[in-house]
């Protein structure tokens, strides 16, 4: 036999793992490289450069500092891991030199000053970023919205808020078709919003973050436990089950969660206390995003949570196999099941805490819009059972000089007409208090007949006083929680109206009509609103909201029980009531209001249905006030010319076969008005011959093209009349 | 599935030798029977040069203490006692035998006794050590006066490429149950348990079909250091040996399957311990096989027997996590030498070590719950306060740490040379005080 003779001696184990730190940082990069692909996508070129010029930074600085201090060049890749992970820590449109000081910050100061790779005191991105943040506070949190579109090189952008900063409202309305909470989430999950490079794109983050777990670079509990009490916290700080996904999926938190905490050097060795330390991340994440004044926290939170590692790490030990204590007796593993607790608490509080906190959410009371200004309501709110939840504020004059602000919130239970409580939060403090059991439990109808004799409680008048301020408050509160409860949707854009519904109070048909009152020779336009119910055609009640305080008041008499003929007939002179012009104008504007809500009852009272092709036809109605059939016409004179659409808006009323009335409801108001002489008297032979010629009413072309706009909407009522004589 | 916490999943790389059956291995021509072949004191030569001895001829005699019998393993004339080369690089006195190849054999006289001191000092006249590596012998640990309730014995095989105890398992199995029998008589113990590692189902099975009378089968998961003593015990009866003690502080005593092997044959057989089954495995070899190897065997007799190839990477001395690497093939096999690997490059690695990165892997990995990144930097700032915190003094030397460091750190190198400074501190300590105490007895009788 040949001599064995090349053979090497070496220590043992003589077989080692496949594992190296070269394999190791490579996995890093190409678990990076989906949200940089995104942060591309989304961010365009300019991002990339961020990215590029923040690695090269970081390269370059390691291999200066190992040539100023005359030590062999480090081949590992820990730097490039460094500088990806900052540049894509970076706001999107940041100037190029953040990147570079953020860089020589991260390798320079917090990596090798302290002794190099795996020396290091804080996770070097981490920390720079919070440096970066502090020294460049409004740089970096100015981020643009995501865009897939354009502007794939330039340097600008529209700045888009965050959910942390903006909440919802920063948020698409709906994300490819889904609206509401979901939207919001998915639109969050796949990135299109402002943020930092790569941290939007939570899908990419998952996919990197998986992938380093399946190759076993990272340990999943460092990600699970922080996620999974960043969730908890989400859910009891905010107190709300909607927020655990719109935090965890909002900001940093999952790119941190997965490439930044889980940095080797700066995380607990073993694997219990990264259990304790994804905890403390999950939690300081939280309570900074909640409670302190910057939106996002995760960076903060890594760096908080890095420098309690060498005590954790020194102090907190695994025990050892065998080991006893003084006594002699087994050292118990305290460490070890406290964290399984911990955990197990955590997995709990989630599977527990969500469904109750989603069903108190469910059943909570949501913010609803309100249609107007209303005069005392500031607020008004909603549960699912009917239950309307209102802040009202107003003001009872005691005396010329006092006035005592009041404040109350007031619930109505609205399928049962009640007021169900009443909370003062301002008022009196000196005893002239509201009588609160005037109202309580009572209607809108015992309400508002209690007298001024009732409303008497005290001896003095400041109690009264406060007493006839709640009754008008509540009466609001009555006619706001009737209008959104028993509200039909408006079938088209009016002047006047922005509330219509089935009253259950009033009933018949109720509007809430807003105005103003042109007082332009005072220079003041007064704002009106007004409660407006309409039964059998006529005007049956008008309950005054918001109008002048100083006594120039709608005369309400002169409308009450008159039906639209009537009140069309009043002429300026009935509506002149005072020698100054104020309360005219008053009854004058509120005469439009009212003729606008009594031909929409016109069509809706006694509606037809209408055919499913019909484009500008919003109503139709068997008419009382005019008889023959009414429509309610919405359309657009097309002036692409001026670059313009002039919205129109005509109620025609169609008799005999033949256009009986055309009321304009809404038209140029510049003087192109339709010419309805053209039209009226005419039979659908007639209109539909009228020519192009015949239209032109003017040497503009604005007029002509509100004449041609209304034959297309007297031909389709023709249509409809025609379709419901057959 | 039975296991203990941590340690590390390898490849077994068994597929070599595991089929192979245990057949005679090398008659070499010389022999270089080591006075050394198990913890304690040297055996003391009792023959002379010329002289003609038998195959199982006592040719030295246990010192005082602790130590163990040593026979010839063939027939043929001393030469003489000698320095030799051993595998820790120490040169020690060796009885060289010139083999005449006529295989006459000596026997022990028959044993009139077969209760516990017959047995007892049997295994001790057969010079029986722990043939699993760290032989010692095995008389000694038998004779303990603690109660011991469970003898746990070691089939577990927890190294990648040995195959020696998984065929005497399947090869020898009754022979094995009555060594293991006679164990338990020696110790006293009423119950014995045998951990078998899952990726030897077949020995487990077949030692389970035949076992009786107080002896179980258990089967172990396949997991490194799963033999390793502590883990071991823990793992076939979820007893825990404290740190500092013995396993019979834990009411349990391991001996080795082989062990058992050779208490049968130095009691029923009347043959003492010269020889052993080794596995020779690796790459590099033409033919992977379980062989009777004679102690006193040089290597390069194994070598040329098994057709090693000249271009090894690497000759290793048990196995590839804890196995010595072998510097000469002069070296010659003991009662403790369990296998001998010829790998080849793709079979070994020697990275050069570079930063620790503190991933924590090793503490992970440890089945011992040390924290070998931290005790390596302790070691490197002279901190053994703080190194014996992180548990240096517990080390065992299994490897995992060094196996899984992806910065390719001589972790558990690093691990024992902390432990040694340790204990030594520890040594010192105790010294002191004892002066301390005895000055103070001084003046009191003073």
């Amino acid at each position: 036999m040949a001599e064995i003779a090349n053979y090497k001696v070496a220590a043992s184990p003589h077989k080692k793992d496949s594992a190296t730190t070269r394999r190791i940082m490579l996995d890093v990069l190409i678990a990076l490289l989906p949200c940089l692909v995104c942060g591309v996508v989304y961010f365009g070129l300019y991002a990339l450069m961020l990215v590029a010029i923040c690695v090269a930074t970081c390269f370059a600085s390691e291999q200066i500092y190992n040539l100023i201090r005359k030590k062999p060049f480090t081949k590992d890749l820990s730097a490039l891991v460094t500088g990806v992970i900052l540049g894509l820590n970076l706001p999107p449109r940041a100037p190029w030199y953040i990147p570079v000081i953020g860089g020589v910050f991260a390798i320079i100061i917090v990596k090798m000053l302290f002794g190099g790779l795996g020396r290091n005191f804080a996770n070097p991105a981490a920390a720079a970023r919070v440096f970066l943040l502090l020294a460049y506070s409004g740089t970096m949190t100015s981020f643009i919205g995501a865009d897939i579109s354009g502007n794939i090189l330039g340097a600008d952008g529209s700045t888009g808020a965050t959910y942390l900063g903006g909440g919802t409202a920063a948020l698409a309305e709906s994300f490819f078709g889904v609206e509401g909470y979901w939207g919001n989430v998915l639109q969050l999950f796949f990135g299109s919003i402002g943020g930092s490079i790569g941290e939007t794109c939570k899908l990419a983050v998952l996919a990197g973050g998986v992938y380093l777990i399946a190759r076993k670079v990272i340990d999943w509990r460092i990600p699970v436990v922080y996620i999974l009490t960043a969730a908890m916290m989400a859910l009891f700080c905010w107190n709300s089950a909607k927020e655990i996904l719109l935090q965890v999926f909002s900001g940093g938190l999952l790119f941190g969660a997965f490439f930044m905490a889980t940095d080797y050097a700066t995380s607990p060795k073993w694997k219990i206390n990264r259990i304790l330390y994804a905890f403390g991340l999950g939690v300081i994440t939280m309570i900074i995003r909640r409670f302190g004044t910057y939106p996002e926290g995760t960076s903060l939170a890594i760096l908080f949570m890095n420098l309690l590692v060498p005590a954790m790490d020194r102090f907190l030990l695994p025990v050892r196999f065998g080991q006893r204590t003084k006594k002699g007796t087994p050292k118990p593993q305290v460490m070890k099941w406290s964290m399984r607790g911990l955990c197990i608490a955590l997995a709990a509080a989630l599977a527990i805490g969500t469904p109750v906190i989603a069903v108190a959410e469910y059943n909570r009371p949501a913010e609803a819009s309100l249609p107007a200004q209303y005069r005392y309501i500031r607020t008004m709110a909603k549960d699912r059972k009917g239950y309307y939840y209102f802040d009202v504020q107003g003001g009872a004059a005691i005396t010329d000089s006092y006035t005592q602000q009041l404040e109350y919130k007031v619930v109505i239970d609205m399928p049962g007409g009640t007021v169900t409580e009443i909370e003062p939060i301002t008022q009196s403090t000196m005893g002239y208090t509201a009588e609160l059991s005037l109202f309580v439990g009572k209607t809108y109808g015992e309400i508002s007949a209690l007298s001024g004799e009732d409303l008497s409680t005290d001896s003095e008048t400041s109690a009264t006083l406060t007493n006839t301020a709640l009754q008008g408050m509540v009466e609001e509160c009555f006619i706001a929680a009737d209008n959104d409860h028993n509200g039909t949707e408006l079938i088209a854009s009016y002047n006047y109206i922005v509330g219509a519904a089935d009253s259950a109070i009033f009933g018949g048909r109720t509007y809430l009509v807003k105005g103003v009152a042109d007082l332009s020779e005072y220079n003041y336009q007064q704002q009106l609103l007004y409660s407006v119910s309409v039964k059998d055609g006529r005007i049956s009640e008008i309950i005054p909201i918001v109008q002048s305080t100083m006594g120039y008041i709608a005369e309400l008499s002169l409308f009450i029980g008159k039906n639209y003929e009537e009140v069309a007939a009043l002429s300026d002179g009935d509506l002149s009531t005072d020698s100054d012009t104020s309360a005219t104008r008053t009854n004058t504007a509120l005469k439009e209001m009212l003729l606008e809500c009594l031909l929409d009852y016109d069509v809706t009272a006694n509606g037809l249905t209408l055919p499913e092709n019909a484009s500008r036809i919003r109503a139709a109605g068997n008419s009382s006030a005019f008889g023959g059939v009414s429509f309610l016409a919405e359309g657009y004179a097309d002036l692409s010319e001026y670059n313009y659409r002039q919205p129109l808006l005509f109620y025609i009323n169609i008799r005999d076969g033949k256009v009986s009335d055309i009321l304009p409801l809404r038209q140029s108001t510049m003087g192109y008005t339709a010419e309805l002489s053209l039209f009226i008297g005419k039979t659908a032979e007639e209109v539909a011959a009228l020519s192009d010629g015949d239209l032109s009413t003017d040497s503009d072309t604005s007029a002509t093209r509100t004449n041609t706009a209304l034959k297309e909407m007297i031909l389709e009522c023709f249509e409809i009349t025609g379709g419901d004589a057959a | 599935m039975f296991t203990f916490s941590n340690g590390v999943h390898l490849k077994d790389c068994k597929g070599f030798s595991a089929g192979e059956t245990i057949s005679r291995g090398p008659e070499p021509e010389t022999v270089y029977v080591p006075l050394l072949q198990h913890i304690g004191r040297p055996a003391v030569p009792v023959v002379s040069a010329g002289q003609r001895v038998l195959c199982g001829e006592l040719i030295a005699k246990a010192a005082e203490g602790l130590s163990a019998n040593v026979f010839s393993p063939v027939s043929g004339t001393v030469k003489g006692v000698v320095g030799h080369i051993t595998l820790s690089g120490k040169k020690l006195d060796h009885i060289l035998i010139e083999n005449d190849f006529k295989e006459e054999k000596a026997y022990l006289p028959p044993l009139s006794s077969q209760d516990r001191p017959g047995i007892l000092a049997r295994i001790a006249e057969a010079g029986i050590v722990g043939m699993g590596g760290a032989g010692f012998p095995t008389a000694a640990k038998l004779g303990t006066d603690k109660e011991i309730a469970v003898l746990v014995v070691n089939g577990a095989e927890c190294e990648p490429y040995i195959t020696c105890d998984h065929r005497i398992m399947l090869e020898f199995s009754e022979e094995l149950l009555e060594g293991v029998r006679l164990c338990m008589t020696a110790c006293g113990a009423k119950e014995a348990v045998i951990g078998v590692e899952s990726n030897k189902r077949d020995a487990a099975k077949r030692l389970a079909s035949l076992a009786d009378g107080g002896i179980r089968v258990k089967e172990l998961k396949t997991r490194y250091p799963q033999g390793a003593e502590k883990q071991l015990v823990y793992g076939c009866t979820k007893r825990v040996i404290p740190e500092g003690g013995l396993p019979s502080d834990a009411g349990v005593l391991v001996v080795n399957v082989h062990t058992a092997l050779a208490v049968y044959k130095a009691v029923r057989e009347n043959t003492p311990c010269y020889e052993r089954v080794m596995t020779v495995s690796g790459s590099k070899t033409d033919r992977p096989c379980n062989i009777w190897v004679k102690n006193g065997t040089l290597y390069r007799a194994i070598a040329e027997f098994c057709g090693a190839h000249e271009d090894c990477a690497r000759i290793v001395s048990g196995g590839p996590m804890m196995g010595e690497p072998v510097f000469s093939l002069k070296i010659c096999a003991t009662k403790t030498s369990s296998s001998l690997l010829f790998l080849g490059e793709n079979e070994c690695q020697s990275d050069a070590a570079e930063p620790c990165i503190g991933c924590g892997r090793c503490v992970q990995a440890c089945p011992m719950g040390l924290s070998p990144v931290f005790i390596e930097r302790a070691l490197f700032d002279k901190k053994y306060d703080e190194a014996e915190a992180f548990g240096a003094a517990q080390c065992i030397g299994c490897g995992c740490c060094s196996y899984v460091c992806p910065a390719k750190r001589f972790l558990m190198q690093s691990v024992k040379l902390a432990k040694k400074n340790v204990q030594a501190r520890r040594a010192r300590e105790r010294e002191r005080a004892q002066q301390n105490n005895g000055e103070g007895a001084e003046k009191t009788n003073g």
